[in-house]
This record gives structure tokens, C-alpha cells and sequence, in this order.
């Protein structure tokens, strides 16, 4: 599976709706279901699937899918 | 003893809430127990020891509107007290440094958090004479860091072991965001 399938299944579920759902290139601010208590599931989340806890310099620059992915990727 | 100035309280209405200064007679058992619970205090780097009412009231008293404001925000259907901002200026600088505590949990996650701070910031740049706002979030307050994002807040730096756990000691991160007056009002703007 690609880090950007990855990415999105992991969104998807933190966010909880279904992938189809989703746009394209989901970010804060155009989704609706991306508020401060998905944020923290997708965060929480994405430190799961990575096996260690984020660096503050990624964390707080994780606005959008792609920024998700390039996160799996770096530690695939 | 010498009375300290008394400046003037806040009392604002966003479409959910009434945010005003608080005064002792708000302490309340419902208070005191957001300072006992873990889940409430331990974002904040402080430990959950439950306050007495009186203990509370003194707290609340040492906030006199003028340098340093205790606002407590109410729902408008229900006058019920739901959280509160712990907001310090800096008159030499024009700084005003933003804390908050959302103590109910069913308003976790609901948006509380920028509205209220919306109408703040309003009231401190536009008529208490404040230039730039910032909050130091810890790095592992995730929900925090998101609505200062949210907002528009600028991320101007990451304090690496700021402080210490209160819980194991460890060194904590923390972020600082900052907002000046004209950036603030320049997003108003854009959003008209």
C-alpha cells in the first residue's frame, strides 16, 4: 500500500467517514470533520503507525493529507 | 493594605456564549473539580489537586482587569460555566499572553475555543490598546496547537525543553504563536 493510501485510510478513520468522502487533497479548514479532537486522533494515530512519537517540527506543520503521507514515507 | 487599581471587567457575547470577568462569587464545586481532573489540567503542565472554593476565590481575586484578566466563558442557553482565560498584558509592550481551560468536556472539540478567543482578541486590540497577542502551548497539546493554526496564529518558534513535567519530570516542548494586531485585522478582512 502507498503512503498516500496509508494516508488516507488513516484520515478517513480518524475523521470517521468513508475514503470516498474525502477530497482529494484534504487540509485544515476544508473539511468539516477536521476539528481539534480529529486532529489529536490523526496525530495520535499517525505516531502508531510510525512507532514513535512525533518531532514538535512535524507535528505542528501537519495541515493536509500530503503532509501525512510524506511522514509514513519518510519512516517506511 | 494598599488596594490594588481595579480595571475595567469584560462582558462580551459571541453567538454561543457570554465571556465576562470573573469575580469570586464564581467559585463553585463544579470549578473545583476541573482543578482535580487529570484530563483538564494535565495539558497545561499543572498538577490535578482539587482547590477549595475559598482557595479558588483567592485565585480568582489576585485578577484585577487591568494587567491581568480571568474571563470565564457561560453558555448563552443554559448561563451555565463552562471554562475560563487566564489573559496577562505587558503595557511597556503592548503584549498580551492568551491561556485557556475548557473544564467541561461535553465542549471539547465543538469550537469554543476560537470563538471566544475571536471576540477577545477584538476587545484587547481594538479597545484595550494591545498590539500583538501570543499563547505557548505545550508541544503534546495537540488540540491547542490546532486552533491556534485554525485561527491564523503565526508560529514564530519551538521552546525545546521549556518545561518540566509535573507528572515524570521529563523536559516538555512547547510551541509559541504569535498574532499581531494587523494581522489579526487584516484576517477579518479577508473574511468580509
Amino acid at each position: 500500500m502507498s503512503a498516500m493510501s496509508t494516508s488516507r485510510k488513516l484520515l478517513a478513520e480518524a475523521l470517521a467517514v468513508s475514503e470516498h468522502d474525502l477530497p482529494a487533497n484534504p487540509r485544515i479548514g476544508t473539511i468539516e470533520q477536521w476539528d481539534s479532537l480529529a486532529h489529536t486522533r490523526i496525530l495520535l494515530a499517525l505516531e502508531e503507525r510510525i512507532g514513535k512519537p512525533l518531532d514538535p517540527e512535524v507535528a505542528v506543520a501537519i495541515e493536509c493529507l500530503e503532509d501525512i503521507a510524506r511522514v509514513i514515507e519518510r519512516h517506511a | 493594605m494598599m488596594q490594588k487599581p481595579q480595571g475595567r471587567p469584560i462582558t462580551l457575547a459571541t453567538e454561543r456564549f457570554v465571556v465576562r470577568s470573573l469575580t469570586p462569587a464564581d467559585a463553585s464545586d463544579r470549578w473545583c473539580n476541573w482543578s482535580a481532573d487529570a484530563d483538564v489540567m494535565g495539558p497545561l503542565n499543572v498538577p490535578a489537586n482539587r482547590m477549595s472554593k475559598d482557595q479558588l476565590a483567592r485565585y480568582i481575586a489576585h485578577h484585577d482587569n487591568d494587567r491581568a484578566y480571568l474571563v470565564g466563558v457561560f453558555t448563552k442557553a443554559m448561563n451555565q460555566h463552562i471554562g475560563f482565560y487566564m489573559i496577562e498584558l505587558n503595557k511597556t509592550h503592548a503584549t498580551a499572553s492568551f491561556n485557556l481551560v475548557i473544564g467541561d468536556k461535553h465542549f471539547w472539540g465543538k469550537g469554543v475555543v476560537n470563538e471566544v478567543r475571536a471576540a477577545l482578541l477584538d476587545e484587547f486590540f481594538e479597545r484595550r490598546g494591545i498590539e500583538k497577542a501570543y499563547g505557548t502551548p505545550l508541544a503534546r497539546n495537540f488540540p491547542a496547537v490546532f486552533n491556534y493554526k485554525a485561527q491564523g496564529w503565526k508560529l514564530e518558534g519551538i521552546m525545546r525543553g521549556q518545561c518540566k513535567s509535573v507528572v515524570d519530570g521529563s523536559r516538555l516542548d512547547q510551541y509559541h504563536f504569535g498574532m499581531l494586531r494587523d494581522e489579526w485585522r487584516a484576517r477579518k478582512e479577508a473574511a468580509r
